[in-house]
């Protein structure tokens, strides 16, 4: 403590002496991390920003500054609110069931049982697959004619005829959920299988002591604790959901009848189908604010939550 | 579908060209050297003139595979003359014409005169005329010059009253039937809409076929495709003759969009599956002996007669697709037509290329290579087309009929209304509502 307290006292002058230097070399070596960093991050999200007040167009070669034109047309365009309406939908059913069965798939792992190993790599074989691998398998699955989906419930008496998945509008979006429930759940298992083992053993071998049953334990000790792996785990879910793409692009490309178009296939069909990078960035600005808003709300709760712990 | 891809000639053909290349490189060599020796003497007079003898220019493509490809085709013209040297710029392939697409849209836009010379998808014309990247071809290509093509692929070429493209290969829908159940059911290939859906009910009830009539109705470019078939067959259309307003709410189009809606809800001749369905997940029922009647591209011909994919091989019939009573069959037009860049330096070189690239010869030897439909009715007649591809000189009478999609330099944004508007009619059914609500999104588009 005395050592401590004593040498920034003595140190002080020799030390101020060499800091300048010191900090001088520390951003020296900073500066390639950060021209990297900022010229493939920063400089694209300004860009992004700007060309979205502008009308630029690579069919009409206009390029001209136009302040929040495209804004005002986006807040009355119909096909934007169905696509933010479809993404906040696909965003928050998936992220709620993978975040349940994930964590139901959590606390099956962590217990000790013969193969756990094993399970654990297995359970990871869905989230390593190419999302468009997955579209095409579930394409077939959920086919309409000859679907082994449709096959096994007309076989078990649940539907009296076919079900076209992709093709009516009441199903097609939640047969894209689906799939992606499917894809994903084993990452937010696995997210939350680290969370669960960080809980320290001894609280519940003295709630057990305590005559805590399973469900008392974890929702007492094991649950807050784990709140706030939960909600980063979310937050990342959340995130990555909202820009989903390949499912949509592959299974149905945004239809029947606009029913399941997002906001990156309408940006991507605005952008690289009728190249209007103006009005187009603008919509992807719409997205960036709208992840914005849904990661505040998930921050504010994680800190609440870490000032309750406290 | 490998087996297509391949390129049988690839391990032998560029042999022939390599020794033909090096001897032609030699005797280059030898020329300049000579030049040289003589330019010592008479001044740089000779070189000069070498040099702008032989004007280099640029073709961009997408890539297509068949016996050969189209680097092997542009090979072939360097070869056969010495005033022009065209270098090849491979595009993507056409199945991700949105790449091509963007690739020939960036390059044009520079306005540097490179490429000199592209290939475009028919929908493209529009836009790149009205953008002042292609150049008029009227005055090399005038009226006599013209008539020895399709009228329909002209009118595709055409943008404000000026040929802006030249008619290069093509393709379109057509209606394929099956021989052996349509003759339990009368034997008469249908002519009108009303008479398919009455001989593929039949069938259906007879338990002949599962399905009476596939067709693609997944919202994609293809919907718009089969609406533009069916519209026009009862003397509609989507745009006004000008490009500048919608007819999609008038009552030949809304009666079509209704047809299609009813072979799914009333006539029940197709599976509500069609409405996710683009060519493929149509053409598998058909060609496993499900279905009765399709509306599909060219493609679908060599896999219904391979034994290997198909069940119904030498039971397929090919035949115009039906049109409305007091109307006209309709087709829509696919396939890649010429351009030249406006902005090309070397325009006089840009157009031998041109000329060439859609000449007689040259369209034979795509039809037979390439297995690419010609543009001139005239090769349907030819011997040696007739021979080697047979299926495609039958299709004369179906192109005769091809229509051009809307033509409008913001087809991009209008087909993506198309797409999403007729889906939604198809879904809910309300056909002149959504129609309405159509043409006003379109009218704001093109007005």
């Amino acid at each position: 403590m005395t050592a401590a307290a004593t040498l920034p006292g003595a140190g002080r002058p020799r030390r101020l002496g060499k800091a300048l230097p010191g900090a001088f070399w520390a951003l020296i070596l900073l500066t390639p991390a950060f021209v990297s960093l900022a010229s493939v991050s920063f400089y694209p999200i300004v860009n992004g920003l700007y060309l979205s007040l502008t009308n630029t167009s690579l069919i009409t070669q206009d390029q001209d500054f136009t302040g929040f034109a495209n804004y005002v047309q986006l807040w009355g365009d119909a096909q934007f609110w169905n696509a933010w309406w479809h993404t906040i939908w696909f965003t928050a059913a998936s992220t709620v069931l993978e975040t349940v069965i994930g964590l139901g798939m959590a606390l099956i792992l962590c217990e000790a049982f013969k193969g756990r190993g094993l399970v654990r790599a297995a359970m990871l074989v869905p989230w390593a697959m190419p999302t468009v691998v997955t579209s095409k398998m579930f394409g077939w699955l959920f086919d309409g004619q000859n679907g082994i989906i449709n096959y096994l419930l007309l076989h078990a008496g649940l539907i009296d005829q076919n079900v076209n998945w992709y093709g009516s509008p009441n199903t097609a979006m939640i047969t894209i959920i689906i799939a992606d429930v499917w894809k994903t759940t084993p990452f937010m298992a696995l997210l939350l299988l680290t969370g669960l083992q960080t809980v320290p053993n001894s609280l519940i071998e003295a709630a057990r002591m305590d005559g805590a049953k399973g469900w008392i334990t974890f929702w007492y000790i094991r649950l807050p604790l784990l709140m706030p792996t939960l909600l980063i785990a979310g937050l990342f879910r959340a995130l990555d959901a909202f820009r989903v793409f390949d499912l949509v692009y592959v299974l149905t490309g945004g239809g029947p009848a606009d029913s399941t178009e997002t906001l990156s296939t309408l940006s991507y069909k605005v952008l690289f189908s009728t190249l209007q990078f103006g009005y187009g960035s603008a919509v992807s600005t719409a997205m960036f604010i709208t992840e914005g808003i849904i990661a505040l709300v998930f921050v504010v709760y994680l800190i609440r939550q870490i000032r309750r712990a406290q | 579908m490998t087996d297509m891809k391949k390129r049988p000639g690839a391990d032998t053909k560029p042999v022939g060209h390599v020794t033909i290349a090096d001897r032609r490189q030699f005797l280059i060599g030898a020329g300049t050297m000579g030049a040289a020796a003589l330019a010592l003497g008479t001044g740089l007079g000779i070189r000069k003139a070498r040099a702008q003898s032989r004007a280099e220019i640029s073709f961009a493509s997408a890539a297509f595979f068949g016996k050969e490809t189209f680097g092997d085709l542009i090979k072939a013209f360097n070869e056969s003359q010495d005033r022009i040297l065209v270098k090849n710029i491979e595009l993507p392939p056409p199945s991700s014409s949105t790449e091509v697409y963007q690739g020939l849209v960036q390059q044009l836009a520079r306005r540097n005169g490179t490429p000199d010379v592209f290939s475009q998808d028919v929908i493209w014309i529009a836009g790149f005329a009205a953008a002042g990247w292609a150049l008029p071809l009227d005055e090399y290509f005038p009226a006599d010059k013209r008539s020895a093509y399709f009228t329909g692929t002209l009118n595709a070429c055409t943008y404000g009253g000026k040929l802006t493209a030249l008619p290069w290969f093509m393709d379109s829908g057509m209606f394929y039937y099956r021989k052996d159940v349509l003759e339990k059911h009368g034997g008469k290939v249908p002519e009108t809409w009303a008479d398919m859906a009455t001989i593929a009910a039949a069938a259906q009830k007879a338990g002949d076929i599962d399905f009476g009539y596939l067709w693609q109705g997944k919202q994609a470019e293809v919907l718009v495709c089969d609406a533009v078939e069916i519209i026009t067959s009862n003397n509609g259309a989507i745009l006004a003759p000008d490009g500048k307003s919608s007819l999609i709410n008038q009552k030949g189009a809304v009666e079509a969009i209704q047809f299609l809606h009813d072979t799914i809800a009333t006539t029940k001749i197709s599976p509500q599956d069609v409405l996710s369905w683009d060519e493929e997940p149509s053409r598998q029922p058909f060609t496993s002996g499900k279905a009765m009647f399709m509306r599909n591209w060219s493609y679908v011909w060599p896999i219904a007669q391979d034994a290997k994919a198909s069940q119904v091989v030498d039971k397929v019939g090919v035949a115009p697709l039906p049109s409305f009573p007091g109307g006209k069959s309709s087709a829509c037009l696919g396939g890649y037509q010429l351009g030249v860049n406006a902005n090309s330096k070397q325009r006089e070189a840009a157009i031998e290329l041109l000329t060439w690239l859609s000449s007689t010869e040259t369209q034979q030897r795509i039809a037979l290579n390439f297995g690419l439909a010609p543009t001139r009715p005239a090769l349907f007649q030819d011997e040696k087309v007739k021979k080697e591809q047979p299926f495609m000189a039958s299709l004369e009478k179906v192109f005769t009929g091809a229509t051009a999609r809307p033509i409008t330099p913001e087809y991009a944004k209008v087909t993506l209304a198309l797409q999403s508007g007729i889906s939604k009619a198809l879904v809910s059914g309300n056909v002149q509502a959504e129609m309405d609500a159509l043409a006003g999104q379109i009218n704001k588009i093109v007005g």
